[in-house]
Formats: structure tokens, C-alpha cells, sequence
């Protein structure tokens, strides 16, 4: 106990020096202004900004990042409260809600409790964070590399219940992406694999620049698809009256205390809880409101609940970083690529500089009205500045120009996949787990003695391999299959 | 919508057996991907003993790659499926173009020149786009990123033509 309370005063020292509040700060706030850009997504923005950090110390990247990462969460939200249009899948659920609440006039409460109940939620996880830190690490001691793997699996096959669409398509992006995990030199023989004598590829593909590729270029080709005009449903009125009444507050407190909870717990399972967790919360919200009708009609718990979930879930999907070094999911992925780019390894040590993070989150409030009229800035100048932008940014990762050409390759990648509805988020997550896998089931197998029964010998592993088994055939089932699809009509 | 002359009936080019065709061709593409990428692992060590070789993961995940591929691709032939989609050219084309012209003009002509060129190039991706006011938000863009880039954070990059600063 008092080694907890150490390390979060420990934490909440660093937090709030001075320099690493500032950059949180500027992280958030750049991260709001790009997330709020329409059709640039979370991982987008994160992949965008990644080398905006470069020149700093590793703590204060990582300050930087986290922060660049709320202000991207929080630039989601805004955009499904004013515009209709979700940044990422975590703040579907805000919309059904919060348009609503904006079309009365109600967009200032919106997207206050919105950030009212992020900061909640996320300090209520980071002191969970610290709680689960040590035994979940305890319990990392006893994972031989069979326990990764089925771990992974687990992972795998969560992201893909959690994908819109084919299940079968959904595997085989993952796939797609483990095989591109394995481009460039082999871990243990350094034996060069599939890298066509570039001797770019010789060091394996750079996830940024993948990311960059499939979520930023490739989106940004899509939206000139239907014209560069989006047809953008915009609030034209003006945004009166901040904060919320004393009924707003008194409604949604409960509903942030429930989706804190949700979110808490399903964020720690790997493969995307935070979306699961936003539409859990929502759903557990409308179940138990005394009058349902409301929801979809602008409840201000409707925006109150999913928000803190999603928030509280993005916090604890760190504990599955940290304690087993296993990013959960995309965005995390790119965290600890920017983690190893600064020479951090995930691991304990990294969790007592979240506190600051959610301080972030307040900044944000003073400023929605930049946000709005960032909104109206025209399709047709934003996206070549985006394009420019990510070059740029590409660019100085390895200061190598083939780096951009591979991206630009990549966007036409994920182009070509979104045309053909195929899901780009499992593809990183497989890219990001590949190499990770391929080097755990190799030690496992030469543990084993070559024998493939130890997935299945190790009671840990084979409880993971059975929960991924069940999870798969319940995704396959007509009845869920059918469920899982409403969820996502509702949404 | 405003590019790609529509005329051509959709369609037309796949055999009336293929019900699905965003599946047929998407499950295609990844069965090719899947032979490219045995073709590129064929001369790494396979299976040494109970050891893994380099080249045994690769082609482990190739052949699933494959299975999966064709099943997708089974799926569009045997159940109704969404229409081939429709691609435009200008969009891609010039966002591309943008692309390659940055990469192959930074190194010798430094980020002015490289990122307002980039940036009047995939200006050209839509027929929306006005002059007068490209120029501008591209000449502002272009000073922001060469200080910030170089200056504020610190990146190392060349700024201008080689041939001037020399």
C-alpha cells in the first residue's frame, strides 16, 4: 500500500514539473487540432505527429505522445458531437447522442461532460493502473513464451469479433499483416526474408510508415472520392453556453461512474476493449435508465457513459503493454514503436508518468470554439497540407525518401482495401504482434523439443487457446453474428 | 464523382458466375500476395531438425494467406456480394504523385521547393481546387513546416536547392 501511494505521488511529481506539463499541453492541444481534421483517426493523427517528438528527452516524447494521444481521443469526440462523424470506432457510440444534443443547441454541455467525464474516468484508471501494476507483473513472471503466444492469439482473434464485417476477411488482414511483419532480417539467423534486395526493407518495414500509408494517405484518397466537399452536416450556430446545468451534472455523474467501471475492466483485455467498452456502456445505460426513450434523443448520459468508458479502457489497455510488453491494440502498437524509436522499453517504470496525461483533457474546454471554426476550413485546402505534412513527417523518421515512396505504396495498399471493405486496423495489429509471435513460437517450439502439444500441455496457454477458441466460434455463430451487426447499425 | 467518365457498364468484365465480385477479386489479390510472398521466401532454410528456419514462418503464414484468400474468393462465387467498386484515377493519381515528387525532389532540392511543388501536385487531385487561394495556404504551409521542422524541433533536413546553398 504505501509503495502504491509512493509511486503516484512519485508519478504525480513528474507529471506536474513544469517542462512535462507544458508538453503535455502542446501535445493535446496539437493533438485535438489535427484530430478534429475530418477523416484523420486516431492512429492517423498519432502517426502523424510521431516526429514532432523526436527532438525531445524520452520522458517528455512519451508526455508528449500520451498527451498527442488524448487530444486526438478528445478531437474524435468533438467531431461526433458537431458533425456526425466519428473520429474512430471508440467514439461511435458519442454520436447517437451528442449530434443530438448539438442540434438542440446543447453541443456546449455535450462536449463538456464529454471531457468532464474523460478526466474522471482517466484519473480513476491511472490509480487502478498503479493498483494492478506490481501483481499483474507478477503474474508476466509465470508467461513462458507458449503463454505469450496463445496470448497473442487471444489478441488476434479479439480484434477480429471486434471488426466490422467478414470474419474471414478480418483473419486474413491479420494474416496479410503478420507475413508483413516478417519482411527484412530474420531475428535469429539475420537471414534477409522476402525484402527483394532494397536494402531499405533489409530492417523490416517501419510501422509508422505503414500506418501512415493505410490510415492517413489512403483515407485521404477516399474522401477525394466523393468529391473533395464533404458533405458536412456542420453546426452553423452558434456555440452558447459551456457548461453544463446542475441537472446535466447531476444526471451524468452516475452514468460516468458506471462507464468508468465498464471501461476499467474491459479495457484491460487485449485486442480493442476501448470500443467494446464505449458500446458496453451505452448499451448498460440505456438498459437501466428508467426512461430509455430518451437515448437517441440527446441523453446527456448517453454522451456521459461511453465517453468515460472509452477513456477509462484506453488508460487500462496500457496495463497489458506494460506489464507484458503486449500493445493491445493500433494505437498502442504505435506506442511502443515510439517507445523503442526513443530508446524506452515498455515496462513498469513507464506507468507512473501517466498521471499528467489526463490533465490534457482540461485545456481542451476553453477552446471548442477554435475547434469549430477549424472545422469549416475547406476539404479542398486541408488535404494537401495533410499530404505534405505526413511526407514531411515520414521523411524525417530515417531521413530516407524511400520511406515515402513506400508509404505513398501503402496508401494505394489501403486504398485498394478499403475499397474492397477489408479492415486496415487487424492489419496493423497483426503487423505490430507478428514479430512478437514469430519469435515466441519459435522459442516455444525449440523449448518443446518441436513438440506442438505445448500450447495445449500448459494450463495457462491452454486456457488462453481455449478462450480464443470460444470467442472465434461465438463470432461465427449465426445468432451473435446477427447481435454483433446491430450493435454496429446502432452505431 | 466529377472525373472518370462513367460510361463503361459495370460489370462487364467478369463472367455472369460471379455473384460476388468485391470478394472475388479482393480474395485474388490476396491469394497473389500470398504466391508473391513464397515466391520472394522460396531460398530461405525451412525447418532445421525441431528448429524453425528463417523461412519457415513466412511460408507458414503464406499457405494460411492462400487458404484464406481462396476461401474469399470462393465466397464471392457462391453468394450474392457487394459490385466490383467503382475507383476513380484523379484522387490516387496525383495524391501519388505528390508523393514520389517529395521524396525524389528533398534530398536535392530541399523541403521549400520540395514541399510547395508536392503541395501544388495533389492540389490538382480535385477540380475544386481554386488557385489564387492554393497558392497562398501552400506559400504559408511551406514557411510553417520549414521552421518548424528544421528550427523548433530540431529534425535535420535540407531547406533549400543544394546548388544554391553551395
Amino acid at each position: 500500500m504505501a509503495d502504491l501511494f509512493h509511486n503516484l505521488i512519485l508519478g504525480f511529481g513528474v507529471a506536474l514539473s513544469l517542462t512535462n506539463l507544458m508538453l503535455c499541453l502542446i501535445g493535446a492541444l496539437v493533438g485535438t487540432l489535427v484530430g478534429v481534421l475530418p477523416g484523420i483517426g486516431t492512429i492517423a493523427t498519432v502517426a502523424m505527429l510521431l516526429p514532432i517528438t523526436f527532438g525531445l528527452p524520452p520522458v517528455g516524447a512519451l508526455i508528449m505522445l500520451a498527451g498527442i494521444y488524448y487530444g486526438a481521443q478528445y478531437g474524435g469526440s468533438t467531431t461526433s458531437i458537431l458533425v456526425n462523424i466519428p473520429g474512430e470506432a471508440t467514439s461511435v457510440v458519442t454520436t447517437l447522442d451528442g449530434f443530438q444534443m448539438a442540434k438542440q443547441g446543447r453541443a456546449g454541455p455535450a462536449l463538456a461532460i464529454a471531457a468532464i467525464g474523460s478526466f474522471i474516468a482517466g484519473c480513476a484508471a491511472t490509480v487502478l493502473i498503479a493498483v494492478l501494476g506490481a501483481p499483474m507483473t507478477k503474474i508476466a513472471l509465470s508467461f513462458g513464451p507458449a503463454e505469450y503466444f496463445s496470448l497473442m492469439v487471444l489478441g488476434l482473434i479479439f480484434a477480429v469479433v471486434l471488426a466490422k464485417g467478414s470474419v474471414l476477411k478480418a483473419i486474413a488482414m491479420i494474416v496479410f499483416g503478420i507475413l508483413l511483419s516478417m519482411v527484412g532480417a530474420d531475428i535469429e539467423t539475420g537471414a534477409s526474408r522476402m525484402s527483394f534486395n532494397i536494402p531499405e526493407l533489409a530492417d523490416g518495414l517501419e510501422f509508422a510508415t505503414v500506418a501512415m500509408g493505410v490510415f492517413g494517405f489512403a483515407e485521404i484518397i477516399r474522401n477525394l472520392d466523393t468529391g473533395a466537399e464533404m458533405d458536412r452536416d456542420l453546426v452553423q450556430q452558434k456555440i452558447t453556453g459551456l457548461m453544463p446545468t446542475k441537472k446535466d451534472m447531476l444526471d451524468s455523474l452516475p452514468a460516468i461512474f458506471r462507464g468508468t467501471v465498464l471501461g476499467s475492466i474491459l479495457g484491460i483485455l487485449p485486442g480493442g476493449g476501448a470500443v467494446i467498452a464505449s458500446f458496453a456502456a451505452y448499451t448498460f445505460e440505456k438498459r437501466i435508465s428508467r426512461n430509455p426513450e430518451k437515448f437517441g434523443r440527446g441523453a446527456i448520459e448517453g454522451v456521459a457513459a461511453p465517453e468515460s468508458a472509452n477513456n477509462a479502457a484506453a488508460q487500462t489497455s496500457f496495463i497489458p503493454l506494460l506489464t507484458l510488453g503486449i500493445p493491445p491494440n493500433a494505437v498502442m502498437a504505435l506506442m511502443v514503436g515510439a517507445m523503442t524509436i526513443h530508446g524506452i522499453v515498455p515496462g513498469p517504470q513507464v506507468m507512473q508518468k501517466q498521471p499528467d496525461l489526463v490533465w490534457g483533457m482540461i485545456v481542451n474546454l476553453p477552446l471548442v470554439g477554435i475547434w469549430v471554426r477549424l472545422l469549416r476550413v475547406p476539404y479542398r485546402l486541408m488535404f494537401p497540407s495533410i499530404v505534405v505534412f505526413c511526407a514531411i513527417g515520414i521523411y524525417s523518421i530515417n531521413n530516407s525518401p524511400v520511406d515515402v515512396i513506400l508509404a505513398g505504396a501503402f496508401g494505394l495498399v489501403g486504398y485498394w482495401l478499403i475499397k474492397h471493405e477489408f479492415e486496415p486496423a487487424p492489419l496493423l495489429l497483426g503487423m505490430v504482434l507478428g514479430r512478437l509471435m514469430e519469435e515466441n513460437l519459435r522459442r516455444a517450439m525449440l523449448i518443446s523439443r518441436g513438440d506442438w502439444t505445448v500450447f495445449l500441455t500448459r494450463p495457462l496457454s491452454a486456457a488462453l487457446m481455449a478462450a480464443a477458441a470460444a470467442l472465434l466460434v461465438l463470432a461465427v455463430l449465426p445468432t451473435l453474428r446477427r447481435k454483433r451487426d446491430e450493435v454496429f447499425v446502432e452505431g | 464523382m466529377s472525373d472518370t467518365p462513367t460510361a463503361r457498364p459495370r460489370q462487364s468484365i467478369l463472367p455472369g458466375w460471379v455473384r460476388g465480385p468485391q470478394d472475388f477479386i479482393g480474395g485474388l489479390v490476396l491469394v497473389a500476395i500470398a504466391l508473391l510472398a513464397l515466391w520472394a521466401s522460396r531460398d530461405l532454410q525451412g525447418m532445421h531438425g525441431f528448429t524453425f528456419g528463417p523461412g519457415t514462418a513466412p511460408r507458414m503464414f503464406a499457405v494460411l494467406l492462400l487458404g484464406l484468400g481462396a476461401a474469399i474468393t470462393i465466397t464471392g462465387i457462391v453468394s450474392d456480394g457487394a459490385r466490383f467498386p467503382h475507383y476513380s484515377w484523379r484522387g490516387p493519381l496525383f495524391v501519388m504523385l505528390a508523393i514520389v515528387f517529395f521524396a525524389l525532389a528533398i534530398r536535392p532540392l530541399g523541403l521549400v521547393v520540395a514541399g510547395f511543388a508536392s503541395f501544388l501536385i495533389s492540389a490538382l487531385g480535385t477540380p475544386e481546387t481554386r488557385w489564387a487561394e492554393t497558392i497562398i495556404v501552400g506559400v504559408c504551409l511551406t514557411i510553417g513546416c520549414a521552421l518548424l521542422f528544421p528550427y523548433v524541433l530540431g529534425l535535420p533536413m535540407p531547406l533549400f536547392p543544394s546548388f544554391m546553398v553551395r
